[in-house]
């Protein structure tokens, strides 16, 4: 393999061995001019090869884009916690909801409300009268309200009504919707907060005229 | 030179093998890993760090007609311990870090939820005794969002919480006979709770998401494995503000008059919409165990049947003039005793000289033996029909659960004297919602409508479906029923009633019944169911009003009922503004 390419092939005329011919003694190798050659690439050549200023972009870009990522993933996972903070929030205010209506579609039973109406001193009528208005004819003989139906006991029971306080059993000065439950005294204080001051003078009266 | 060259070649073939070979042995791993035991690794991957949870569907709301919810579902937490693990703990308060006990924590949570600290550690010791490595105990069931807060707020690491979706009834009572109740479990056990359960029914869910190390959510990790689905809401045709009125004066009258049980039902004439069912005893679905009797758990109204009596002379009235046979001014001979040729025996309820009597007359008088003298001018089987079509015999179209058809034998199983007993409405049985249904064809101009207890079962979408038929049949003609309620008009007016249920400002046809109760052997016992049904504004039929009273001791006769009917039928006319009559009701000759 480290033949000279410069062999030249005939035939062994004499039979003697080939070895003697053989050109490649040292002094032989040496020989050659030791000019130094080197094969110059055409323009064009150069031009299609890559520059080494892709390479770097590219490197670069690929770095650009972990760190990119890397920088995206903590804000999400930054977000993460955010996400849950608030989902913990929205569950407490939810569970905050749901008790303060609770207490609310509680009092809000006719049972509440026939109770408190009458604690209030207030009585139903059941006669009605009509006054017609095209010939001013009163329809039904007016009479006054003999009192509740079914006195002051309620008849008609409801569990969730138990240790609810009437209105008028309410402690003074503690405003609108404090202490709406029996059992609800926390949440509803938080009520108390954000509920409207009682109007100083009662109920505003509209001025109709 | 050559042993260089076998020997290179050697080397680098060997390099290819080895790196070959490594490469086989990496294949090898990864299809291992990532195609044969890639599923188990997924799932004990997943199993460290995700979490699966149920989603609750929420069970539908009950509503009534203006959307006031009668029953609906909240959030209830149980409170749990584990038991092996009850130890003290120290909790940092501002104090500092302080050593809390067993017992000290136990008391805490006992004064949360209205128990002992000792009855904790009860439950602690018990559970141990029973198994030592005990886990799970409970403390208290379905407590209110309060006392979850205020439990969860102690830190006690041993105390855990489930959800435990609850059923509530912000009404109470009322109309607690027709929503019914749910059991602790969830399962629904009565009212429109079983009836509409198809309805009402939720499925629940699971989702999991995976958590990191600190137990944040991992986002993008949430994967829901099953839609939870809520149940759709039940809109009745109840107003709850009447309905706990009705509930409210029936139950004055019937402890004032001693009643063993009672009823009032009120039905839109117009439309068979029921506006209010009303039962005395009824259960508190919140406080089901306070009712003792499980006949109180449901709605009489519906479940019970009992024979009409006086009622239900209206319908063989209609009947007749339907047919053709009398008109309201027909005159017959009443006597006290009236003994047919077929061998029956019918009188009276008190002694009296033979009375010249017209169809209304009999009506105001409430004569049995003037009835049977117009009865039998129908067959037997055309009084049948007319009872089948006036709904009699078969449970109504409200499709309540547990509801009593009544007993209506086939007309040729009648015995002689049965023949007449059911043309005064004895020898039958019916439950209140079919009388009150007799009462609204008669006042809807002779068309039944189907008694409607539901509108429907509403979607999340809003869509309603399993709305039920309003198609009604004519049952009578127009013109006897309106002759049905002119005659009744003279009852209301003329009869021995007449001044405790007077509801100035309106014409009213009403009649009364007192009915002999059977004793469920055969006989009859001694106490009266005592009713009356009717409808106003007579001119113009709006509202039933039918109430039954079972033996009230204090007051055997329709006097008892009568109040209830007046008291609620003023509040039904005020409530809905019904227009006040202006014509007077035409005069019908009772006698001649």
């Amino acid at each position: 393999m480290s033949d000279n390419l410069a062999r030249v092939l005939r035939p062994n005329w004499d039979n003697t061995p080939d070895q003697v011919q053989a050109p490649d003694t040292p002094d032989q190798v040496q020989a050659p001019d030791t000019r130094h050659i080197e094969i110059v690439s055409t323009r064009s050549q150069r031009r299609a090869r890559p520059r080494i200023v892709y390479a770097l972009s590219a490197v670069a870009g690929m770095a650009t884009i972990v760190i990119v990522q890397l920088l995206l993933s903590v804000g999400i996972s930054q977000g993460a916690y955010e996400v849950s903070r608030l989902q913990a929030s929205q569950v407490e205010l939810g569970r905050t909801a749901e008790s303060v209506t609770e207490d609310l579609v509680r009092i809000s039973s006719p049972q509440s409300l026939a109770a408190n109406a009458e604690a209030l001193g207030m009585v139903s009528n059941s006669n009605p009268v009509y006054l017609r208005l095209s010939d001013g004819a009163v329809l039904g003989a007016p009479a006054s309200a003999t009192g509740s139906q079914g006195g002051s006991a309620s008849l008609v029971p409801n569990a969730l009504l138990a240790g609810v306080p009437l209105v008028t059993q309410l402690p003074q000065g503690t405003g609108q919707g404090a202490s709406v439950g029996g059992v609800a005294a926390e949440p509803s204080a938080k009520v108390a907060d954000v509920a409207p001051k009682t109007a100083p003078n009662g109920i505003p009266t509209p001025a109709t005229r | 030179m050559a042993t260089n060259t076998r020997s290179s070649r050697r080397r680098i073939a060997g390099t290819i093998v080895l790196l070959f070979a490594i490469i086989a042995l990496f294949v090898v791993k990864l299809v291992d890993i990532q195609i044969v035991q890639a599923d188990t690794l997924n799932a004990e991957s997943l199993g460290n760090r995700s979490v699966e949870q149920p989603v609750y569907g929420s069970r539908g709301d009950i509503l009534d007609a203006n959307g006031v919810v009668l029953a609906g579902t909240v959030m209830r937490y149980n409170i749990t311990l584990s038991p092996r693990n009850a130890a003290e703990f120290t909790r940092t308060t501002e104090a500092g870090e302080v050593t809390v006990t067993v017992a000290q924590a136990s008391a805490e949570v006992g004064a949360l939820t209205g128990k002992t600290g000792d009855s904790i550690l009860q439950i602690i010791s018990g559970a141990l005794a029973k198994d030592k490595s005990s886990d799970y105990a409970f403390v208290a069931k379905a407590v209110a969002v309060d006392v979850f807060r205020a439990v969860d707020k102690l830190e006690i690491p041993w105390i855990y919480f489930e959800k435990n979706p609850s059923r509530v009834y912000p009404d109470g009572a009322v109309a607690g006979n027709l929503v019914g109740f749910v059991s602790s479990g969830g399962e629904a056990q009565a009212g429109l709770e079983l009836g509409q359960d198809s309805c009402l029914a939720s499925t629940n869910g699971t989702e999991t998401y995976e958590k990191g190390a600190d137990g944040v959510r991992l986002p993008q990790s949430t994967v829901t494995t099953s839609q939870a689905r809520n149940g759709g809401d039940v809109v009745t045709t109840i107003d709850s503000d009447l309905q706990w009125y009705v509930q409210q004066v029936l139950a004055k009258q019937a402890q004032a008059t001693g009643a063993a049980w009672g009823t009032v039902v009120v039905q839109e004439v117009k439309t068979g919409k029921l506006v209010a069912v009303a039962d005395y005893p009824s259960v508190d679905p919140n406080n089901v165990n306070g009712t003792e009797n499980p006949k109180d758990r449901g709605s009489r109204a519906f479940a019970e049947s009992f024979e009409p009596g006086s009622t239900f002379k209206a319908l063989t009235a209609a009947s007749v003039l339907d047919a053709g046979l009398a008109t309201p001014g027909s005159k017959i001979v009443a006597p006290y005793r009236y003994l047919p040729p077929n061998g029956a025996n019918v009188n009276d309820s008190s002694g009296h000289a033979d009375l010249n009597l017209t169809l209304t007359g009999v009506l105001i008088e409430s004569s049995n033996t003037g009835m049977s003298k117009f009865g039998e001018l129908l067959s037997d089987q055309q009084r049948y029909d007319y009872m089948t079509r006036f709904g009699l015999g078969k449970a109504t179209e409200a499709q309540f659960p547990a509801e009593d058809s009544g007993i209506l034998h086939a007309f040729e199983n009648w015995d002689n004297q049965t023949k007449y007993a059911t043309m005064f409405g004895q020898g039958l049985t019916t439950t209140a919602l079919q009388v009150s249904s007799i009462y609204q064809a008669i006042g809807n101009n002779g068309v039944r409508l189907p008694v409607q207890l539901v509108e429907g079962c509403r979607h999340a979408d809003g869509t309603m479906t399993e709305v039920p038929a309003t198609a009604g049949s004519q049952v009578v003609s127009a013109s006897a029923a309106r002759d049905t309620a002119d005659m009744l008009e003279m009852v209301y007016q003329k009869g021995w009633l007449a001044a405790k249920w007077n509801i100035p400002g309106y014409r009213v046809a009403a009649k009364t019944g007192t009915a002999q109760m059977p004793d469920g052997h055969g006989g009859y016992t001694h106490g009266y169911l005592v009713s009356v049904s009717g409808f106003a504004p007579a001119d113009d039929p709006e509202y039933v009003v039918s109430v039954s009273l079972a033996d009230p001791v204090k007051l055997n006769s329709s006097a008892a009922s009568a109040p209830v009917f007046q008291e609620v039928m003023s509040q039904v006319l005020k409530k809905y503004r019904a227009v006040p009559s202006g014509a007077a009701a035409p005069a019908l000759p009772g006698t001649w």
